[in-house]
This record gives C-alpha cells, sequence and structure tokens, in this order.
C-alpha cells in the first residue's frame, strides 16, 4: 500500500477533495527525514559511556591526578551543567512543558550523575560526612527532586526516587528490587512496603490534583513494584500471614481500579499477575500437600483461562467506555 | 483462504494511522479523521502491550497445563507413539482455539494468539523429534521451516521471520561446515545469503507482512555485516577450526574484511539517510558502533575505561553539533520531533537503573557505571 493508493481510496469514499490529496502527495514527497530519535539515543549513550567511564578513570588515576583537580573538574562539569538548565529552563508549570530546547533534559541527567560523583568522591577522600550516611543521601534526592519539578524531568524524578530508597537502606531501581535487598531478616520490609504505598500514594495525588500527571507512572511503577513484592515477599515467609496477604491484595486492587483512569495498562498487568500470585499461593498452603496435586492441574488451567478471559474483557467488567 | 486475520481490517488500521499522522500536522481536519474511522473501521482487539504480555503469559500456562491434563486421559505415555498422539491432539486442539478466538474476539496479535500458535507449532514439532531420532540436524530444519514458513504466511506472527531466517542459515551454516573449503567461505556465503533474503524481502509490497518484513530486512542486514566483519571473521574462524589459542590467529584475506568492517556500516547510513530508511540507518548506526569496537579490540592503546570517555564525549559532541547544525533542515533531514516522545517513561526507568544511587556498602565505591552515592545500608 503506498501513499498514492490511499489517498486514492479516501478520494474514491469522497472524505478528501482532489486538490487535498494533491497536497498531501507533495507533501509526503517534499517531507524531510527526521533524525530526532537517532540524535537522541546517540546523546544518551554518549551521557552514559561518559559517566560510566569517567568514574572508572578517576578511579584508576587517583594518584596521579591529584584530588584536588579532580573534585574543581567535576565541580565545574556538575556547575555548567546546572546553570545550562537553569538558563534554558521553562517557567514552572503543573503540566508538563514544552520544551523547545531539547538539549535541557540531557543535560540535567549529565549534572545530576556527575553531582552523585562529587559527592561521593568528596565523601571518599575527605569522609565529608562522616558516618551521617543519611544525610549524604538525602542530600542529592533533594536536590534531584526540586529539578525533577523544576525543570520538568522523569529521569531526574526516578534517580530522586532511587535517592530516597537509598535512604530507607533499600534498591529500588526496577530490575534490582529482588536481587540486590536482602529482605531475609524482615527488617527492610516495613519500609520498603512503607515507601512503596507511600510513591503510590503520591502518584495518584499527583494524577488526581493535576500536579505533574506524567509523573505519576514513575511514582506507581517503582512504588507499586516496591511495595508488592516486598508484601509478597513477606507473605511467603513471615508468621503475619493474614495481614501482609490483605496488603497484598489490596495494592492489586487498586492497581486493577487504576487501570480505569490510567492511560498505562502496565498497572493492570502489575495487579492482576501479583493478584494471582498471592491468591494462588495461599489457596495451596491451606490445602495442603496431596489435594494440591490433585487439584493442581484443574486450577491451573482454568485459573488461567479465567484470568485471559478477565483481561480480553476487562474494558467491560471495569466498565471502561470505548 | 490463506490468511487467518481480515485483510481489509489490517488495510484499513495502516489507513487510519497514516491519517492520524497526516491529521497531526494539519493536512486532515478531525472531521475528515473521524470520517475515515468510520468509513474503514477495523475491530480487531488490540490492548496495549503490557496486557497482551499478560494475555501471552497466562495463555502459556493455561497451554502447557492442558497439555498435562490431555497426557492424562490419554494414559501411557511412555511409549513414543501415544505421547506423540497426545501432542499432535494438543496441537489441533491448540489451532482449533487460534481460530475459533481470531474469529469471536478479533484477536490481532493479541498475546492468546501468538501463545496458542507457538504451542501448536512446538506441539506438531514434539513428535518429529521423538520418531525421528538421531537424524542429521539439517533434516529437522528443513521440518521445521516445512511447518514455520506456512504457519508465517498465514497468521504474519511476528517471531515467524525470526525462526525462518535462523533455520536457513542453521541449514546453511550445517552443510557448509562438512567441507573445508566450505568453512573459509562460510562468510561470504552468509553475506550471500543475507543479501539475497534482502533482496526478496524488499519485493513483499503487502501490508499484511509489513512487521515480518521489517524484522527481515533489520536481521539480513545485521548478518551481512556480521558475516563482512572483522572481528567475527576472526574470532569465530578459530573457533569453527578447534583453535583453542588465546589470541584468535590472523585471517586469510584481512584486507578484505577491514575494508567491510569500515565501509558497509557507513554504506548503511549513508543510504538510509538518502532514502529516509530508518532501518537502514539504525542498523548502520549500531554496525558503526560495532566497528568501532572492532577497530578498539585489537589495535587501541587505550584502556577500557579510557576508551569509554573518549566514545562518550565523542558522542556527546556529535549529537550536539549535528542537533545545532540541523536546526534548519538541510539536504533533506531534519531535526524534526515528529512523534510524540513515547520513550521518555523507558528513559527515566534507565537512568534509575544507571545511574540512580544504591546503598553502599562498605563506604563508597566507584566502578562499573554505579556510583554509589548514599552508603547507607551499613546503618540503617
Amino acid at each position: 500500500m503506498t501513499t498514492k493508493s490511499i489517498l486514492n481510496s479516501l478520494t474514491g469514499k469522497g472524505i478528501i477533495s482532489a486538490q487535498q490529496a494533491d497536497s498531501i502527495a507533495s507533501f509526503e514527497g517534499e517531507k524531510a527525514f527526521s533524525v530526532h530519535g537517532e540524535l537522541r539515543a546517540i546523546l544518551y549513550v554518549g551521557i552514559l559511556l561518559f559517566s560510566s567511564g569517567a568514574g572508572v578513570l578517576i578511579y584508576e588515576n587517583i594518584d596521579t591526578i591529584g584530588h584536588q583537580a579532580i573534585i574543581a573538574a567535576i565541580a565545574l562539569i556538575t556547575a555548567g551543567c546546572f546553570y545550562y538548565t537553569y538558563k534554558h529552563s521553562q517557567p514552572y508549570t503543573h503540566g508538563q512543558a514544552d520544551d523547545p530546547n531539547k538539549l535541557v533534559g540531557y543535560v540535567l541527567l549529565l549534572g545530576c550523575s556527575t553531582f552523585l560523583g562529587l559527592e561521593g568522591y568528596l565523601q571518599f577522600q575527605y569522609n565529608l560526612f562522616g558516618t551521617r550516611y543519611g544525610l549524604a543521601a538525602i542530600i542529592p534526592t533533594a536536590l534531584f527532586f526540586f529539578c525533577a519539578y523544576r525543570f520538568d524531568h522523569r529521569g531526574a524524578l526516578s534517580m530522586a526516587i532511587t535517592g530516597l530508597a537509598s535512604w530507607l537502606g533499600l534498591t529500588i531501581a526496577p530490575l534490582s528490587v529482588l536481587s540486590a535487598n536482602d529482605f531475609s531478616d524482615g527488617k527492610l520490609i516495613i519500609p520498603a512496603i512503607a515507601l512503596g504505598s507511600v510513591l503510590t500514594a503520591v502518584g495518584w495525588i499527583s494524577e488526581e490534583q493535576n500536579v505533574k500527571k506524567h509523573f505519576a507512572f514513575t511514582y506507581m511503577l517503582m512504588g507499586g513494584n516496591l511495595a508488592c513484592i516486598a508484601a509478597q515477599i513477606e507473605l511467603f515467609n513471615h508468621s503475619a500471614k493474614l495481614l501482609y496477604f490483605f496488603i497484598g491484595i489490596a495494592l492489586c486492587c487498586f492497581f486493577v481500579l487504576r487501570a480505569r483512569r490510567a492511560q498505562s495498562l502496565l498497572f493492570l498487568l502489575m495487579g492482576t499477575v501479583y493478584g494471582y500470585c498471592i491468591v494462588t499461593y495461599v489457596i495451596f498452603t491451606n490445602l495442603g500437600a496431596d489435594a494440591a496435586l490433585g487439584l493442581g492441574i484443574f486450577y491451573f488451567l482454568f485459573s488461567s483461562v479465567g484470568v485471559i478471559y478477565f483481561l480480553l474483557n476487562f474494558k467491560k467488567f471495569l466498565g471502561i467506555k470505548k | 483462504m490463506i490468511k487467518a486475520y481480515n485483510q481489509t481490517w489490517v488495510e484499513n488500521l495502516h489507513i487510519q494511522r497514516r491519517a492520524s499522522e497526516w491529521k497531526s500536522k494539519n493536512l486532515l481536519t478531525a472531521d475528515q479523521e473521524e470520517q475515515v474511522k468510520a468509513l474503514l473501521p477495523e475491530k480487531f482487539y488490540r490492548p496495549g502491550i503490557f496486557v497482551k504480555i499478560g494475555l501471552f503469559f497466562f495463555a502459556v500456562i493455561a497451554c502447557s497445563f492442558f497439555a498435562g491434563l490431555l497426557s492424562l486421559f490419554v494414559g501411557d505415555t511412555g511409549s513414543d507413539v501415544s505421547f506423540s498422539t497426545a501432542s499432535l491432539i494438543c496441537c489441533a486442539c491448540f489451532l482449533f482455539y487460534l481460530e475459533y478466538l481470531i474469529r469471536t474476539k478479533n484477536l490481532f496479535h493479541s498475546g492468546v494468539d501468538n501463545a496458542l500458535l507457538y504451542a501448536a507449532v512446538v506441539a506438531a514439532m514434539v513428535p518429529v523429534f521423538l520418531l525421528f531420532e538421531h537424524a542429521p540436524l539439517w533434516l529437522y530444519c528443513v521440518i521445521a521451516l516445512a511447518l514455520v514458513i506456512p504457519a508465517t504466511l498465514r497468521y504474519a506472527d511476528l517471531l515467524g521471520p525470526i525462526a525462518i531466517f535462523g533455520l536457513v542459515f542453521t541449514i546453511v551454516a550445517e552443510l557448509m561446515m562438512k567441507f573445508t573449503a566450505g568453512k573459509a567461505l562460510l562468510p561470504f556465503a552468509v553475506m550471500i545469503l543475507s543479501g539475497s533474503i534482502y533482496v526478496l524481502a524488499r519485493q513483499s509490497r503487502d501490508i499484511y507482512y509489513k512487521e515480518c518484513r521489517q524484522i527481515l530486512e533489520v536481521l539480513s542486514l545485521a548478518t551481512f555485516y556480521l558475516g563482512g566483519n572483522y572481528l567475527v571473521v576472526r574470532e569465530l574462524n578459530a573457533v569453527i577450526n578447534g583453535l583453542n589459542l588465546s589470541v584468535a590467529p590472523q585471517i586469510a584475506f584481512a584486507p578484505l574484511f577491514y575494508f567491510f568492517t569500515f565501509v558497509i556500516p557507513v554504506a548503511y547510513v549513508i543510504f538510509g539517510l538518502k532514502n529516509a530508511d530508518r532501518i537502514l540507518l539504525i542498523v548502520g548506526l549500531v554496525a558503526f558502533a560495532f566497528s568501532a569496537y572492532t577497530y578498539l579490540n585489537y589495535f587501541s592503546p587505550l584502556s577500557a575505561s579510557q576508551e569509554l570517555v573518549l566514545a562518550g564525549t565523542l558522542l556527546i559532541s556529535a549529537a550536539i553539533a549535528l542537533i545545532k547544525y540541523l536546526k534548519t533542515p538541510r539536504g533533506g533531514i531534519s531535526d524534526e520531533q515528529d512523534r510524540r516522545n513515547s520513550l521518555a517513561n523507558l528513559q527515566a526507568i534507565i537512568a534509575a537503573q544507571q545511574l540512580g544511587v544504591s546503598p553502599g556498602e562498605q563506604g563508597l565505591e566507584f566502578g562499573g557505571g554505579n556510583f554509589g552515592g548514599g552508603g547507607a545500608g551499613e546503618v540503617y
């Protein structure tokens, strides 16, 4: 199907005039090839390579370069990035800022990561914060939250959220929630659930109140995953099962209901999958081994067909029009 | 009736997409876009990607437990013949449900149909493995091709072209590896084969197979490049000939492969820009990065971290220079943002993964892209 055949069928149906078809055809013929996405991707990869390479490079040459020189260089880059961002930023709005200068976001991200490097370096070399690690974690967190809202940047926001989590001693980066956190002693579970719920609530509130609505996705994804995984681990491991069952199920219901209004159906999936795991676990632990073996095959067959049916008809169940 | 999905709806879907593109450029009015949707309708069930993932996941569970349930009734699953029979019955059931759901629920690559199709193909392949024991690898591949090609033609599944591509290359490699001359000429065979697949794929004009064609293009461009890449040829040459050396030895025709390594990515990028072909351009850029890695791997005086910093600096400055240069479109190329940045959420997640603060173990560490900025784990 070429542009021409599409235009022919549109004129054939009487939707557009022949004149309009001509103007569309000539627009398609002269349209410039946009390399916007590709250039942004190159820039993004460049920043990732540079910041990871620079970290290692400094570490390797710590003896030869001289600490003051390194600190001055990093500080200079950081200050430069923040200055550039500030100078080119749009005034604050509650909505999503329409950013004509497409570089700002990337410069801000570079600035944030070098700021982390700078802080880490100062601590490593001069023990700036002593043993007050909490302070060391909360300073960048506060800065990143400020930057995220002031300059309207989701990347800075997610860095701020990881900072906040690390202040509690958690790793929250999406792929490391399970692998990098030591939930086994149970001490981290309560903070994890609390932080996850708070983040989810903040996401919810920002959507309801229309304050940086587009941040809600990041808040809910990171917070929701953390809280759900923590609640499940606690459910599987520890004694107060009923409490964590209800926490987990409440979170899952929340996500499924969120899907009513959220544009992203990711939350519907999260709610369904986590909820399915919890319900399945509870049913099978209460049945005992023999009954579970006999019923298992039927349970999984019919429950997964049921979930498929739910997902195929979720619009009807949740009362979403369209 | 070779195609499983409604061809008219597939075409209308494409027309609707083009119409909304033109609408965003103010070439169509909102009324006209509505009219397009009303007069050229499609009724496919197309949920978001995440619901698709969920549907796929649960459909896989359902299929495997269906197979388990069936094997309970067939009984005597120990013997090959009864197991094969059970497997074929499964295959028939999966295909029946697949067709039934496509008809009644208007599925269109919605997760469930993908899962059912894969389950059916796997179930159809099981008897082949059980009944032809110790057959040569290429025979299995030929039988698999005989199943996958019709399935792809009917369902236009995205995994289809990938499977076909892999199977064809396995057959060719397997047959060529039997001869000494074949081993030496393998890179050229790969390049010729990829080139022909690319040319053949480009012939397809049917919108029904658009995504399949694009996948074939990406794969054949990538293997064409890798077949001529110096690093790949040199290292694989050592592996194929069973040389267990710490440094792979120099290869025959080395200058030719240097030439390929450099010229192919550049040609991809140039033709991609010239013909406004995004696939060529992106594969070319990635290939160029791999060429740079090839060069650094053999001839670089720098350490890994120095290379990273250098590469990062070059990329950042090149990107910034080009963004500034393309403020006004030049030579048919522009830096205009023509669609909404749909990756913004993804970028935020990558930033959290790569740059974010993680609780350090012992004080603060530098390394591997993770700046240990916080260091809270010990105390809290």
